[in-house]
């Protein structure tokens, strides 16, 4: 029989057996269905302990840190979440450095072969959820240092990025800044943080579409009111058309209730993958590369009122826009990776059935390396998926006393979802951190 | 047979590698040796700068005017907060241990309880008060004030660039009379650091 016949007669069955187990081999996105439902049905708790039944690879590390992190959040437990989040960061730094072995393993196996480190935006978040998880455990001078480091690590990063990269600045991060130092006394870096949010939210508009959040509007005055820069606070003031707003020295005389509603859950990366023999040379070729998918996000606004006073959240950030419009950047150097790994897997397979002289044989060891090589490309779809989609934010100013806290959210269409009642004592110049996770029973993805 | 054997030795190598290379290593350590790691805050920093605060702060005036005044001998100090101002989490405890037992050890100061350690005594003088014979018994309201109170702060300026990064800490401290809020030593020690990140790893 001649070895172009045998390979021509094991070829088909081989490739229907490839796309067969390629079905059934996953990718991370894959893996992480039981810790979503348990999460979509509102038990965090669950969801922590199906996650921690995932085994993480030595790459993966990284990534299953920041998931257990925030998942150990949403249980509620704050330590544990403060401490892994903390060892994320050492992780992270380690694998700073450029690993040739996983770079020759992604050109030749495929991306998800790197160590996880993050994308920007994700290393971002890993210090603001610190931040947060120190500011409402009441450790102010911890969370200042998270704010600190996530100056540092801004700085770094717009020396590293092109000026027309959409996420040179984390609006909400130095929002979140500002709001630590005022909280500190620190009046200028408080001003200064302000201002960076307010320059940020502008530039990013268009890119992640975050409105200049309400809150920010009057921060921005009270701040230049009290460091006493008239000509400033006067073109905030027309700007944003406020004329009255509360100043510092009353707001100190008052305790404030700081509220953050995380939305929903980050997009999920799929992947997505063209599987073709090539007429050409018979061989099957495979391209596959990650892609975003959004999730539903029903959630509007909260509305938080105590006594007779209210006050109505404003979106602060947008992760789903930024993981979405960070990974379009990225997207022509992805694709670039994967056409030269196709090309090479190509090449080796090529090689593979031309080698030897037995010629049946190296059909066959042709096929082999070609069926390995299709395999093993697989799409990285690793993401930090536990993230909210959206972060919602509120300030309220109380007189000293004891309140009974009401949190209603409501849907983009102003429907009730939810209200809870919180008792809540507040002293003179106190401020107040809370939080609320709120993930939809629907976490349908889009197409 | 000399190839076999060369096999086998090499074999025997791999392994000896591998074995080495899978067990837990551990290496006592000098505790007043420099280890840098990360090129962070460490417990080389924190005893070197306790120590030359220390140093410099009772070689200066304020101890033998004290000293002067009619019917005292040595002050009775008492450490404050000491706030971390910098990037890191730096274990602010450690350092203030470490400023405590500088001072302590130099014999010219008394050293007073901390806050929360003068709760855990009252409570046990109380104790005593009820169940201790009287001979024994420690009566209250017989503490030793604080002349001085010793507070401070730990800043950081970080100028990073690339795979290199300028740490700059300085820890201030101010020895502050509590009889009249009057500042009687102002330290400050500087360290800087230039660290250098590796480019490549396994």
């Amino acid at each position: 029989m001649s070895a172009g016949g045998v390979a021509a007669r094991v070829r088909l069955p081989c490739a229907a057996a490839c796309l067969a187990a390629l079905a059934g081999c996953a990718t991370f996105s894959d893996t992480i269905q039981s810790t979503e439902r348990s999460l979509a049905q509102q038990q965090p708790k669950a969801a922590l302990s199906e996650y921690e039944k995932l085994k993480p690879s030595a790459a993966d590390r990284v990534l299953y840190l920041m998931n257990t992190g925030m998942l150990e959040r949403m249980c509620g437990d704050y330590d544990a979440s403060t401490r892994t989040l903390e060892s994320t960061k050492g992780q992270i730094e380690q694998l700073r450095a450029l690993s040739l072995r996983e770079q020759a393993l992604s050109v030749t196996v495929n991306d998800a072969t790197k160590a996880f480190t993050g994308e920007d935006y994700e290393r971002v978040m890993v210090n603001n959820y610190l931040a947060l998880n120190y500011l409402e455990q009441g450790q102010l001078d911890a969370a200042r240092v998270e704010a600190l480091q996530v100056d540092v690590l801004l700085r770094e990063k717009q020396q590293r990025t092109s000026r027309d990269n959409p996420y040179s600045e984390d609006a909400f991060a130095r929002y979140l800044s500002g709001i630590v130092y005022e909280d500190e006394g620190e009046w200028s870096d408080a001003m200064i943080a302000y201002r960076k949010a307010y320059e940020a939210y502008k530039k990013q508009l268009k890119a992640f579409g975050v409105a200049m959040p309400e809150t920010l509007k009057h921060d921005l005055i009270r701040l230049a009111d009290r460091m006493g820069i008239a000509d400033e606070a006067k073109r905030y003031r027309e700007e944003f058309e406020i004329d009255e707003t509360m100043s510092e020295a009353d707001l100190l005389e008052r305790g404030e209730i700081i509220y953050m509603v995380h939305a929903g859950l980050a997009p999920l990366k799929r992947e997505k993958a063209i599987t073709a023999p090539n007429p050409a040379t018979g061989r099957i070729i495979r391209v596959a590369v990650p892609q975003y998918h959004s999730r539903a996000q029903s959630f509007g606004y909260a509305n938080l009122s105590a006594d007779s006073r209210s006050a109505k959240t404003s979106r602060v950030e947008n992760i789903d826009a930024i993981a979405v419009r960070t990974l379009e950047s990225e997207m022509p150097a992805i694709t670039a990776r994967t056409i030269a790994r196709a090309i090479a897997k190509d090449t080796l397979a090529s090689a593979a059935s031309n080698s030897g002289n037995n010629s049946s044989g190296a059909a066959l060891f042709g096929m082999a390396v070609n069926l390995a090589g299709v395999f093993t490309e697989r799409a990285d779809t690793r993401s930090w998926f536990t993230l909210p989609g959206e972060i919602h934010l509120a300030r309220l100013a109380l007189p000293p006393g004891e309140y009974t806290l009401k949190v209603e959210l409501h849907g983009k269409d102003e429907r009730v979802l939810d209200t809870k009642e919180i008792k809540i004592a507040l002293r003179k110049g106190e401020k107040k951190y809370l939080s609320r996770h709120w993930i939809p029973t629907n976490l349908e993805v889009r197409p | 047979m000399n190839a076999y054997r060369s096999l086998r030795a090499g074999l025997v190598l791999l392994a000896l590698v591998a074995a080495s290379a899978c067990s837990t290593k551990v290496e006592r350590l000098d505790e007043s040796k420099a280890v840098d790691l990360s090129g962070g805050w460490n417990d080389t920093d924190s005893r070197m700068v306790s120590q030359e605060m220390i140093q410099d702060s009772l070689a200066r005036p304020w101890l033998q005017e004290f000293r002067g005044r009619p019917g005292q001998n040595r002050p009775a100090v008492i450490v404050g907060e000491v706030r971390n101002l910098s990037h890191e989490h730096i274990n602010v405890n450690t350092f203030t241990l470490d400023l405590e037992r500088a001072l302590i050890n130099s014999g010219k100061v008394d050293f007073v309880a901390t806050k929360d350690e003068r709760k855990g005594i009252r409570d046990e003088r109380k104790d005593q008060d009820i169940n201790a014979r009287g001979d024994t018994r420690n009566a209250m309201g017989k503490e030793l004030g604080a002349d001085f109170m010793l507070t401070g702060t730990i800043n950081t300026i970080v100028d990073p660039n690339g795979d290199e990064q300028l740490l700059f800490y300085q820890v201030n401290m101010t020895l502050i009379s509590l009889a009249d809020n009057r500042k009687v030593w102002v330290g400050q020690k500087d360290i800087k650091k230039l660290v250098t990140r590796s480019k490549m790893r396994f």
